[in-house]
């Protein structure tokens, strides 16, 4: 069994019976999908996002697109991987339209550089956090949700070794940010 | 010695081969540092994953239900207004046509009225039937979400057509008929097989 697919029986017990109610437009069990995905579907957010207002309205944005959409659910892959996928598309579109804070990326790699000479070491926490918008959303999407690169590409709009090469910058900056480096 | 770039043993850790990971894989087993760089990613990930959840401290339920009705009941009253539409154009024909059309018109007049009769039975028909309140499969809903968009945009066809000259309205308002009772009939049939499929 999967990994999405172990999680929907963990996060929703009785999946199945839960959105036949939806499709039929029960509130009742729209509320049951919301309060089962609410959690993992924030925490999604809120990892590409960078404001928790953000995350809460991809939150709330994804849960307009599931309720919306139950009927075009296909019950051949996971409802978590279903969800899953409408969260981290609004959550990209959420950047796409907070696209100018990239240009704090610039400003980072100056600053960036004076922080690492005083030997601060940050916590992994801090350090992703710090990330660009983007290459946060890759390192998460990539490594932790466990999407490819192909599947990343598609929903940035971008071509598979923008992701690769995102994700090999983000891996060296952390490792820098988290005092990983090894003389050479 | 040259060691693995990060883009290196980033494509290491994925299952695929990629060009140049044979030549990786053996400067690996070689390097020692090389490695330990690979098992420093491989934690680093491992510890990623391992990170607690972040949980809203916003309920956001009442809002997206708020939203979920208000789109509920714009559907229902665009499907009641189909209902009305034809209604008046039934009315606007008669008027237009008047009590005495002349032979030239008379037919194009009668099957128009035909088709409008027909299009107003199908749209009882099928509000009768409810369609919101029922169960529909994903490649049904899309079916029928897309007929009915096909049957909006026909309404807005016949409203422009209203504009035009009597001659050559006639036979364009016929034709925007009968594509409607097609496009009705399509989605009885949708509704219809689909609930006798799931033995509703």
């Amino acid at each position: 069994m999967s990994r999405t697919l172990a999680l929907d029986s963990y996060l929703l017990a009785d999946a199945d019976r839960v959105v036949a109610r939806a499709r039929a437009g029960d509130p009742d069990a729209l509320e049951q999908l919301y309060r089962a995905f609410e959690a993992p579907v924030y925490n999604l957010a809120r990892r590409i996002c960078r404001t928790t207002e953000d995350a809460e309205d991809v939150l709330q944005e994804t849960f307009f697109e599931v309720c919306r959409s139950i009927g075009r659910y296909r019950e051949e892959g996971s409802l978590w991987g279903w969800v899953r996928t409408i969260a981290a598309s609004k959550a990209l579109m959420r950047l796409r339209r907070n696209k100018y804070r990239e240009t704090e990326e610039l400003h980072d790699e100056v600053t960036g550089r004076q922080r690492e000479d005083t030997a601060l070491r940050m916590d992994l926490e801090a350090a992703l956090e710090r990330l660009t918008e983007t290459s946060r959303a890759v390192v998460w999407l990539h490594d932790v949700e466990g999407y490819t690169h192909e599947e990343i590409a598609t929903m940035m709009g971008k071509t598979p070794s923008f992701s690769k090469s995102q994700l090999a910058r983000a891996h060296v900056r952390l490792r820098r940010w988290l005092g990983e480096e090894v003389a050479v | 010695m040259t060691h693995l770039s990060m883009d290196a043993l980033v494509s290491l850790r994925e299952a695929g081969q990629e060009p140049g990971d044979a030549a990786a894989r053996e400067h690996l087993e070689g390097c020692e540092q090389c490695r330990a760089e690979l098992e420093r990613l491989h934690q680093r990930v491992a510890r990623l994953k391992a990170l607690p959840a972040l949980r809203s401290g916003r309920d956001r339920w009442p809002e997206v239900r708020a939203r979920v009705m208000a789109e509920r009941r714009h559907r229902r009253n665009r499907m009641a207004g189909l209902v009305g539409l034809a209604a008046a154009a039934s009315i606007a024909l008669a008027v237009a046509i008047g009590p005495n059309p002349g032979p030239i018109g008379s037919s194009n007049a009668d099957e128009i009225q035909q088709a409008m009769d027909r299009s107003q039975a199908l749209e009882s028909a099928l509000h009768g039937y409810d369609p919101e309140s029922r169960v529909l499969d994903g490649r049904t809903a899309g079916i029928a979400q897309e007929l009915e968009d096909r049957i909006a945009q026909v309404d807005r066809e016949l409203e422009m057509a209203d504009l035009m000259e009597q001659q050559a309205r006639e036979p364009q308002v016929l034709r925007l008929w009968r594509e409607r009772v097609g496009l009705l009939d399509a989605l009885m049939d949708v509704h219809v097989t689909r609930a006798s499929n799931a033995g509703l």
